[in-house]
């Protein structure tokens, strides 16, 4: 099967406080189109690291990083920002919603960077909202839904444009268990039934057992590549 | 190009609505503190900016407040590039009480209102005339009746007076017998057509209060305060200063001549620097304001550093960030000018009466609030560009991280 996501031996190295660090070190690895594969590792290990080099929001220092065909770290500017609204969509621990929109306009959010009427945008943003089962929530603000409400909204809007890749970081780490279960859930269906790549961080061993297999990194090394996941 | 910048400029004031209407009360209030202190300015001067260039004031070498003998008027109209002389006698009386006064002069009709003609207009005369007939209707009442007196549409309104009543005025330099009111009656209003007059003075015939003198029926000093001279076209102003003050080398009282212009300036110079003063403390206040609302601005854009990581995470560009936030910046600023406008403008006519006789032609010229206007433009744009440039900047990692 096809590579949808691929690292070319590729190193990132922060400096703080005029200390070099490595965090990714000559990493080379591939995830196969509508793979689920959950990063796991201690904290500082590159996880996120990873998840950040493949939307393109950061560059590597070295290496090449290749995403849906294209070859991402050599993107810049509003190509990157084009590629990114097409391609990828994220999923954030903190849910991050722009609270000052609705459920809905949050959803809509990308669908606006599309060359789609305003109706298309609504449609599409609404029927993200009902696979995620939010549909009677679409009109709250991000501050009248539950932690659960909040990130599966900000999974409907990394569905709503029908990307080839779902990054998601820490998507259960400030959720409830029933809350993180659901939200697992929906991740699992998504890669089941839409076919969705999914790359995932987590900390969550139960989160991880959902996922198909299982990536555990240490000091930006793999330490163990692509072990199918023992539950799901 | 997406809607979502524009969006989001006009969501964010509505949803921190506390934050954006003080700053937009902030804004506001400094558009209306800039345009009252420059306008206060302004006004002062602006009896010196528009006084006529062909006009000429003689006082006593003195003082002000020393009159000026009768028979120099005659003296004055032989001098060669003289046109016309008027005669001003300060009354300085009130109505009612001493804080309801306002400036009374006593002139003689047939040569002031010639010689103020492009300067005040006579817009009511007896009877509710009013247009072009006004004028000469409300000089031949004043012809007819020696107590008669114009007065100005705006001390009509101050104290309700309507052509055809009577006004007592107590007099303080001139007293009548037994302390009694002298009594004026309005044969006309004007409005000033020029700044070098005010709307707030009571002009009366001169001969009332000198026959009064003669007649031994009041008491106060004999003569008059300045005459006014009009030159002929082309006559040389520094040699008829010269040849009128020279009539007047020997006595009985040394006279000054200058410009209408630098006789108004004296005027202003008795304020010393109290106007400075005025201005600088209320420059200070508008400095301090303005750097309210810049530090207001960029707190909007600090709260907006996370937006902004997810923005750009869903790919929205650099410049898409940055039109959202100078977006926000530009409504806030049209709001804080259309406060500020609404609040001179409004304030105006409230703040003239309140100055009453201190600065009677107080008014915000259209200079001033365009001069307003670029000052809130500025503020606007550099407390949005700052935010704007800054968040646009951020890489996005490091506005999922908060670190803007």
């Amino acid at each position: 099967m096809a590579a949808q996501i691929e690292f070319k031996k590729v190193s990132k190295i922060y400096v703080r406080g005029g200390e070099k660090l490595i965090v990714l070190d000559a990493m080379d690895f591939s995830v196969a189109s509508g793979e689920f594969i959950a990063l796991m590792g201690p904290s500082g290990s590159g996880k996120s690291t990873i998840l950040n080099l493949a939307g393109g929001l950061d560059v590597p220092d070295q290496g090449e990083v290749h995403v849906a065909g294209t070859r991402v770290d050599a993107l810049r500017g509003s190509a990157l920002a084009a590629w990114r609204s097409r391609h990828v969509g994220f999923v954030f621990q903190s849910f991050n919603l722009v609270p000052v929109l609705t459920a809905l306009e949050n959803v809509m959010l990308p669908l606006n960077l599309q060359p789609l009427s305003k109706a298309q945008r609504r449609q599409q943003a609404e029927y993200a909202l009902e696979i995620v089962g939010l549909q009677d929530r679409m009109h709250h603000r991000p501050r009248q839904l539950s932690g659960g409400q909040e990130q599966r909204v900000a999974i409907a809007r990394a569905l709503a444009t029908d990307p080839d890749i779902l990054l998601a970081d820490e998507p259960t780490g400030d959720l409830d268990r029933a809350s993180a279960d659901a939200v697992m859930e929906l991740m699992r269906r998504l890669n089941e039934e839409m076919k969705k790549t999914i790359l995932m961080v987590t900390h969550d061993l139960a989160a991880a057992g959902k996922a198909g297999k299982t990536m555990r990194l240490d000091k930006g090394v793999l330490v163990e590549a692509l072990r199918e996941a023992a539950v799901r | 190009m997406s809607a979502t910048p524009w969006i989001l400029s006009f969501r964010h004031p509505r949803v921190h609505w506390i934050r954006s209407g003080l700053t937009v009360f902030a804004m506001g209030l400094a558009f209306f503190l800039l345009c009252f202190l420059i306008s206060l300015l302004t006004s002062l001067n602006s009896a010196v900016t528009q006084a006529s260039s062909a006009r000429l004031f003689m006082q006593s070498s003195v003082s002000l407040y020393v009159d000026l003998p009768r028979g120099y008027e005659a003296q004055i109209r032989g001098v060669d590039g003289v046109d016309d002389v008027t005669p001003f006698q300060w009354f300085g009386g009130y109505y009612q009480s001493p804080k309801n006064f306002f400036a009374q002069f006593g002139v003689k009709p047939d040569s002031f209102f010639p010689m103020y003609e492009r300067e005040m207009a006579i817009v009511e005369g007896p009877g509710g005339v009013t247009g072009a007939a006004a004028g000469p209707a409300a000089l031949e009442a004043l012809r007819a009746d020696r107590r008669g007196c114009l007065i100005g549409a705006d001390l009509g309104r101050k104290y309700g007076w309507k052509v055809g009543d009577t006004v007592p005025v107590m007099g303080t330099i001139f007293q009548l017998e037994g302390g009694a009111a002298w009594d004026f009656k309005v044969v006309g209003l004007y409005e000033p057509l020029k700044s070098n007059v005010d709307g707030m003075t009571m002009w009366f015939r001169q001969d009332y209060l000198l026959e009064s003198l003669d007649a031994g029926l009041a008491s106060g000093p004999d003569g008059c305060g300045a005459y006014a001279i009009n030159l002929e076209p082309g006559a040389d102003s520094a040699a008829v200063i010269a040849a009128v003050d020279g009539l007047f080398t020997n006595g009985p009282q040394r006279t000054t001549t200058t410009t209408e212009g630098a006789f108004q300036a004296g005027f202003v110079s008795m304020m010393g620097n109290v106007p400075m003063f005025v201005a600088m403390i209320g420059g200070a206040i508008v400095v301090a304001v303005f750097f309210a609302v810049i530090n207001a601005l960029l707190l909007a854009g600090r709260q907006r550093v996370a937006e902004t990581g997810i923005l750009k995470a869903l790919g929205f560009s650099d410049g898409a960030i940055a039109r959202s936030m100078l977006g926000e910046a530009a409504l806030l600023t049209a709001l804080g000018v259309a406060l500020g406008v609404g609040l001179t403008k409004g304030m105006e006519t409230g703040i003239r009466g309140s100055l009453g006789t201190m600065i009677p032609n107080f008014a915000v010229a259209d200079q001033t609030l365009l001069l307003g206007v670029g000052s809130l433009l500025v503020v606007g744009a550099v407390s949005g560009l700052a935010p704007a440039v800054l968040l646009a900047r951020l890489r996005p990692t490091q506005a999922l991280r908060n670190e803007g």
